[in-house]
């Protein structure tokens, strides 16, 4: 998007004053995204956001700026008013700039730009079609397909000039049921860092449209969740965002590092109970939150989080690492060239243990099984977390007796992760947008389904003592 | 930099019945503290031509960060083909304009200029006056944000509105760690549009009380309580319920309120009202589709009185749009709401826990992006605030949850307060008392 000539006059004044790093992210994303409701096409949008965003760091501080005029001149201006900051002297100069290669690993093979948006649109007026036609009942089918293709390129101060590509695409589908007994909405949403292969070959939008459909029917004859201590079994795939609200955030450098997480201070210590472990990939091939590298140009990694109850690695940034004395990890992400890059997730879960998920249900005199999740959020202070049980099933004796809705798990991430007693061997991811202070990002979650002793249900059916 | 006109010449060439464009121009300041000294520092200067267009009577619409010469044609090829790929029933409109709007001036010169040196000392002080109040804090962040929005709405029919306003919000969060190791966090924030109005010392002893008075808190045991919501915590709550005011949802099967307009939806002790035009940061003369806003009453001694229209969906019910289309974030007018008011009522918060008597007192509830079901009511919320013995604030309360139905906890308020939190949305929301909530804990 601009010359090595540009970055490099861009760099050098941007740490005229004393900065000890100087970077310049661009970034151009062509995004579209589709609505219907009730199987008409309500809008189409195409949207071209592009822009960069230039970061100086000097010790523990940063400063950032972004602006979407990317012009020699609108650069150089920007990096002008940053430096205006810091009021020392130059300490470093760029001399050159090489380019560091890396293959692509998450390469569209159809991209949506080439398939024709007519043939998209009416696979999707026709799962719209099997959501609505399941059951009269459902009085009510959305769905929004969104996709895009993002270019970004990184220079910085280390003479580095780095490159990425993104293809996303997700489907979101969302019925409402109706009955005398009130109204409820579920919703499916799969995507994929890949090309339009990911839903002609991978995933049957009306299969995932007649699920939603099944969902928020099984809500309408569910009964109130009671409320109370009990054991709880989270299903796989989404469950997971147990794991990314309750201990994943606490990880992060961005809080570890300033000693605002539970969890600073604590590598090598046992965090959770020895039939836990975890970790954060970003390199898993196609996946949802993967990279080829991170939003500062470092290489994704396989990190290993919890190895066998023991906290074995942060997520970490190269500024926020400064504090800790390690370097970044692969795990610096922002949402788009507006946000200052910090340490963040990509796809991260629990690994599989020994337990089949029949065993665990078989082996449960009474309980709450927590088959899909909704999201949830955590105060990374105290590690209190909160989410939301999208479908849920009281267990008894070793059997699923009923639907239950309106259930909410609460706890601490200290606790909950020492109270895993069951894990199971039926791993699977699921997708999300995690939010933070970088901005709303693709992110995985995922776990097998896992069984925690004494977790705090909330919900309006009733005490269980 | 392109000529909107260029725009609309392309448009008019390429056979497009109407076209409008949306700029907005936003210019932000930020800054943290973190133990008191400046950590990180952001500005940032954007534009984004949204553009909607009709074609062939149909909508199509497209968005363009970039603007440059292959921006004409980069809007309306996008919303040539847009336009055509949609078969919604909806009627396609871009407005002619209304007879009158009221235009105000809430731009704040003065906070622009004041220079950033000033800011940064102001927050600094804000760290001392924190800090100092009490041993147990153990880290505080302060975050300063300012932002200024300047929009022009231009149409082929030769409407052209602008506004632009300006604020800046002061947030902080408290870490306080006690004797036993226990950690507890405490945040506020502040609306600022002239750095004199803000009190240091007010908000400073309002976040190290917020923070430390939850020492010992813990849950309570589970079962149905009274409950005195903070505004904060209703105004949560009076969102979600608003959404069933959407015609856009009402037309769509998806409102509980369906067929309620002058049916009692709520306690008679409620009245709600929306203030577009008061003069405050989230003023607003013309929705996003260019029409004049207006104040008017939402809910009138538990009455419903009106829906929310946009264009649309007021021309699918042979109505006239209340003002109220706002844009989602693919661009799609939906319907919106600016500066949401609840009529105060007479008792203090303290009036309030005394006619409570025994209860809780929730001062947040979080989760509602999982745990708010806005169109069957039901909620099952992560809250924190304390217990009312014998009419007065008791000991602190964590790790509960409080769970109902809004339609039901809407109709058993049983009275309102004479205090009035602003929240950050444009939400001027009194403490309320509510007869019964499911509240887990123990």
């Amino acid at each position: 998007m601009i010359t090595k000539t540009t970055a490099l006059e861009v760099l050098n004044v941007a740490l005229s004053t004393g900065a000890d790093f100087a970077e310049i992210y661009l970034e151009e994303d062509d995004q579209t995204s589709i609505r219907m409701d009730n199987g008409k096409v309500e809008s189409c949008n195409d949207t071209l956001t592009r822009g960069a965003g230039i970061r100086l760091l000097k010790d523990l501080r940063s400063v950032y700026g972004y602006t979407n005029n990317i012009s020699r001149t609108g650069l150089l201006k920007l990096a002008e008013d940053l430096s205006g900051s810091f009021d020392g002297e130059r300490i470093v100069t760029v001399e050159s700039i090489s380019k560091v290669r890396q293959s692509n690993k998450h390469r569209p093979r159809i991209k949506y730009s080439d398939y024709p948006r007519e043939d998209l649109i009416k696979m999707l007026a026709e799962s719209s079609d099997a959501c609505l036609s399941y059951d009269e009942k459902i009085v009510r089918c959305e769905i929004l397909f969104a996709y895009n293709y993002k270019t970004v390129e990184i220079f910085n101060s280390n003479g580095k000039q780095f490159g990425d590509v993104h293809s996303r695409g997700r489907y979101t589908v969302t019925a409402t049921a109706r009955d005398e007994r009130g109204i409820e909405t579920f919703h499916n949403r799969p995507g994929a860092q890949k090309g339009m292969e990911f839903f002609l070959e991978e995933v049957d939008m009306n299969e995932e449209a007649r699920s939603a459909a099944q969902s928020a029917l099984t809500l309408l004859g569910a009964k109130e969740c009671p409320s109370g201590k009990m054991t709880v079994i989270i299903g796989n795939g989404f469950g997971g965002v147990i794991f990314h609200e309750a201990c994943g955030h606490s990880l992060e450098a961005s809080s570890v590092s300033k000693g605002l997480s539970v969890f600073s201070g604590k590598k090598g210590e046992k965090i959770a109970s020895d039939i836990v472990s975890a970790v954060d990939d970003g390199t898993i091939e196609g996946a949802w939150g993967s990279g080829n590298i991170d939003d500062e140009g470092n290489p994704t990694a396989r990190n290993m989080l919890i190895t066998n109850g023991v906290l074995t690695s942060y997520l970490v940034d190269s500024f926020n690492g400064r504090r800790m004395n390690e370097p970044g990890n692969g795990a610096c992400r922002r949402e788009s060239y507006r946000y200052e890059p910090t340490s963040r997730m990509s796809n991260t879960f629990i690994l599989n243990g020994k337990s089949t998920p029949e065993e665990i249900i078989a082996n449960t005199e009474y309980g709450l099984y927590a088959k899909n999740m909704g999201g949830g959020s955590v105060n990374p202070a105290t590690g209190e977390f909160n989410f939301a049980v999208n479908e849920g099933y009281i267990v008894e004796n070793g059997k699923i007796k009923y639907p239950v809705k309106g259930a909410t798990l609460i706890g601490s991430g200290k606790e909950v992760l020492l109270n895993i007693d069951m894990v199971g061997n039926d791993l699977l991811r699921a997708q999300g947008m995690c939010g933070a202070a970088s901005g709303s990002i693709p992110a995985d979650v995922g776990e097998p389904t896992i069984r925690v002793q004494n977790m705090t249900v909330g919900g309006r059916g009733g005490t269980v003592k | 930099m392109i000529s909107y006109k260029k725009v609309f010449d392309k448009a008019q060439a390429e056979g497009l019945e109407a076209l409008e464009l949306y700029v907005s121009e936003e210019r932000n300041l930020s800054f943290s503290l973190f133990r008191g000294e400046l950590d990180s520092y952001n500005i940032s200067d954007s534009r984004v031509i949204e553009a909607r267009g009709i074609y062939e009577g149909k909508i199509g619409y497209a968005t363009s960060e970039k603007a440059d010469s292959t921006t004409p044609d980069y809007l309306i090829g996008h919303i040539k083909q847009n336009a055509r790929l949609t078969n919604s029933d909806d009627k396609s409109i871009i407005f002619r304009g209304s007879e009158k709007y009221r235009r105000k001036n809430v731009f704040s010169k003065k906070l622009q200029d004041t220079p950033v040196e000033e800011k940064i000392r102001l927050a600094k002080e804000f760290h001392t006056a924190v800090t100092s109040r009490n041993d147990k804090i153990r880290e505080v962040e302060i975050s300063y944000q300012e932002s200024t929005e300047a929009v022009t709405l231009t149409n082929s029919y030769g409407l052209k509105l602008n506004s632009k306003a300006n604020s800046a919000v002061l947030f902080a969060q408290a870490v306080a760690t006690d004797d036993t190791g226990e950690t507890k966090s405490g945040m506020v924030f502040r609306l600022i549009t002239d750095l004199n109005d803000f009190d240091i010392n007010e908000t400073a002893e309002k976040l190290v009380n917020d923070t430390v008075s939850q020492f010992g808190s813990g849950p309570c045991e589970s079962g149905k309580y009274r409950c005195v919501f903070s505004g904060n915590a209703f105004a949560s709550l009076l969102g979600a319920f608003l959404q069933n005011l959407s015609s856009e949802e009402v037309q769509k099967n998806s409102s509980l309120l369906a067929g309620k307009l002058g049916e009692k939806v709520a306690s008679s002790r409620l009245t709600v009202f929306e203030k577009p035009l008061e003069k405050n940061a989230s003023f607003r003369y013309f929705d996003d589709e260019g029409v004049a806003t207006s104040n008017k009453t939402l809910i009138k001694n538990g009455t419903l009185q009106t829906y929310l229209y946009n264009l649309t969906t007021a021309a699918n019910d042979g109505k006239a749009s209340t003002g109220n289309g706002y844009k989602s974030r693919d661009g799609k007018i939906g319907v919106g709401l600016r500066n949401v008011f609840v009529k105060p009522g007479t008792l203090t918060e303290e009036g309030l826990f005394e006619k409570a008597g025994e209860g809780v007192y929730i001062t947040s509830i979080s989760g509602l992006h999982a745990g708010m079901n806005p169109q069957s009511g039901n909620f099952s919320l992560i809250a924190q605030g304390y217990m009312v013995r014998d009419g007065k604030r008791a000991e602190p309360l964590s790790l509960i949850t409080v769970a109902g139905n809004l339609f039901d906890v809407f109709a058993q308020i049983m009275a309102v307060g004479n205090n009035q939190e602003l929240r950050m949305n444009g939400y001027f929301v009194p403490s309320v008392l509510v007869k019964k909530i499911s509240v887990s804990g123990k």
